[in-house]
């Protein structure tokens, strides 16, 4: 690798380049500079922040303290997809992180165990960012996950318990608001995989050629990437889907709507 | 036309209790509907009838006591077997976003109805009876009126055969002319040995219902009390 080191002033002019975007905004009264600024700060002070825990999670060298920090993003990732999600049930925090237990160490340590071949099997340089990438992708595929599924099943209740009345089974009224769920949570890593390399380069695969990788190589790991994304995010949206079903339907084929609430500030 | 009823309980409740939203509506109710016969459910709004209907098609669950279809219970039948023989008309019809045809024909997808088909001629001669024409099978069902979807939602659980209906106001939204006919269409059903149970407060009703239930003779004394 021959990267280019970037000191200060480069990073100066990059900011730079968003006071353009400020004045631009201040010229035309779009009232963005504030966010912009705000926007900006937040990106130099969380990035910087960023990097000096990478730095020490990086030399962490004990399985423990790994886990112990990938559980902590589990648990961070799985509350913020039920936050993001317009409605809510009981317990609903709870799968929401269950699922992203299962699906994201599962999905991490396949690609780092079986595919990369990381040694020892907990080193953070690899699991961490990867768990961090599929976190940031699967909780987007099961918070819209289960917007859609909650909405669908709140405010169509009266068609599925119409279905109901007529001797359809809990799954036979419910599979078309979950399998419509789903497919809705799978739409952002679909688009995605769709455009890569198209219309868009990965931030991660620019990065890695950037910092002088070989194109090819960084592509390599970019499809790996890709394919664990896809897996992880439709697991999750299955998961979460298929765990709302179980909760909002009980053994006697009863839809339990009055069990899915408004989340606050919604 | 006089309903000639079985003489055998078809749908019987033993002692039940039924609750909406924590409040016990009704409670120490007992009564049996026999197979050709029609029963009105009466009562003041928010006497629980329409939680009555839910109840009895195991929508919901009924807090105490007991209900038989035949002699059988709810979990010994299944819940959507039990469901596929004493069907629910709600009274706001629901459908999925979909024409009539496919309305029609969506409860013989499900695996309680496995080996009985769709026939789409006696759909048309149902509808025709109920004063629609065929060509409503291709209009999707919510662009319906709702006069018009009270009739398709009959309609649909009529060709589903069950041995119980459940009708809740199956007309509020009917003139003269579409009230007799579904008046008749029911009375010729019930003759063949279908089982109703209806909450209306529609006189035109009157000469399909053999007998009334006054749900609020089991009003319980809290629901009384508010």
């Amino acid at each position: 690798m021959n990267a280019i080191p970037l000191t200060p002033l480069d990073l100066a002019l990059a900011a730079a380049l968003v006071l353009v975007a400020g004045a631009v905004s201040v010229a035309l009264r779009l009232t963005l500079e504030r966010s912009l600024a705000l926007a900006s700060v937040r990106t130099v002070a969380q990035l910087l922040l960023v990097g000096f825990v990478l730095e020490w999670v990086f030399d962490l060298d004990r399985a423990p303290l790994v886990l112990a920090l990938m559980g902590v993003m589990v648990v961070l990732a799985g509350r913020t997809a039920v936050n993001r999600s317009g409605r809510r049930y009981p317990g609903l925090y709870l799968q929401s992180i269950a699922t992203l237990i299962i699906t994201g160490l599962l999905t991490t340590f396949v690609v780092t165990g079986a595919i990369v071949g990381v040694d020892p099997w907990y080193r953070p340089q690899y699991v961490i960012p990867l768990l961090g990438m599929i976190l940031g992708n699967s909780l987007t595929g099961i918070s819209l996950t289960l917007d859609h599924i909650l909405e669908s099943l709140a405010e169509g209740r009266d068609v599925i318990e119409c279905d109901l009345a007529l001797g359809a089974t809990r799954w036979e009224a419910a599979r078309e608001p979950v399998a419509a769920a789903v497919r809705r949570g799978m739409i952002p890593i679909i688009n995605a995989m769709m455009v890569v390399g198209v219309v868009s380069l990965p931030g991660m695969m620019t990065g890695q050629i950037l910092a002088g990788a070989n194109p090819i190589e960084a592509v390599k790991y970019q499809i790996v990437v890709m394919f664990m994304l896809a897996a992880a995010t439709s697991l999750g949206c299955i998961g979460v889907a298929m765990l709302a079903f179980r909760s909002l339907f009980n053994a006697r084929h009863q839809l339990r709507a009055e069990r899915i609430v408004r989340s606050r500030g919604r | 036309m006089a309903a000639k009823t079985t003489g055998m309980p078809l749908l019987a409740t033993d002692n039940i209790s039924i609750a909406a939203a924590g409040r016990v509506l009704v409670s120490g109710l007992t009564f049996s509907v026999e197979g050709g016969e029609t029963l009105r459910l009466s009562g003041p709004s928010g006497c629980g009838k329409t939680t009555l209907l839910r109840a009895l098609a195991q929508l919901v669950d009924v807090r105490v006591g007991d209900l038989r279809l035949g002699g059988s219970s709810p979990a010994e039948l299944g819940y959507p077997t039990w469901r596929a023989r004493v069907s629910l008309l709600q009274q706001q019809p629901a459908f999925h976003d979909e024409p009539v045809a496919d309305a029609l024909a969506r409860p013989f997808q499900f695996a309680t109805r496995a080996g009985r088909r769709y026939l789409p001629d006696e759909a048309v001669l149902l509808l025709r009876r109920l004063g629609l024409a065929e060509s409503v099978l291709e209009q999707h069902a919510r662009s319906l009126s709702v006069g018009q979807q009270q009739r398709v939602a009959l309609v649909r659980g009529l060709l589903v055969q069950p041995a119980v209906l459940l009708l809740d106001e199956p007309t509020s939204a009917l003139d003269d002319a579409s009230t007799t006919a579904v008046v008749e269409l029911l009375q010729e059903r019930a003759a063949g040995g279908l089982a109703i149970i209806v909450v209306t407060h529609d006189l035109r009703l009157n000469a399909l219902c053999d007998r009334t239930l006054d749900l609020s003779l089991f009003a319980c004394a809290q629901a009384q009390a508010r």
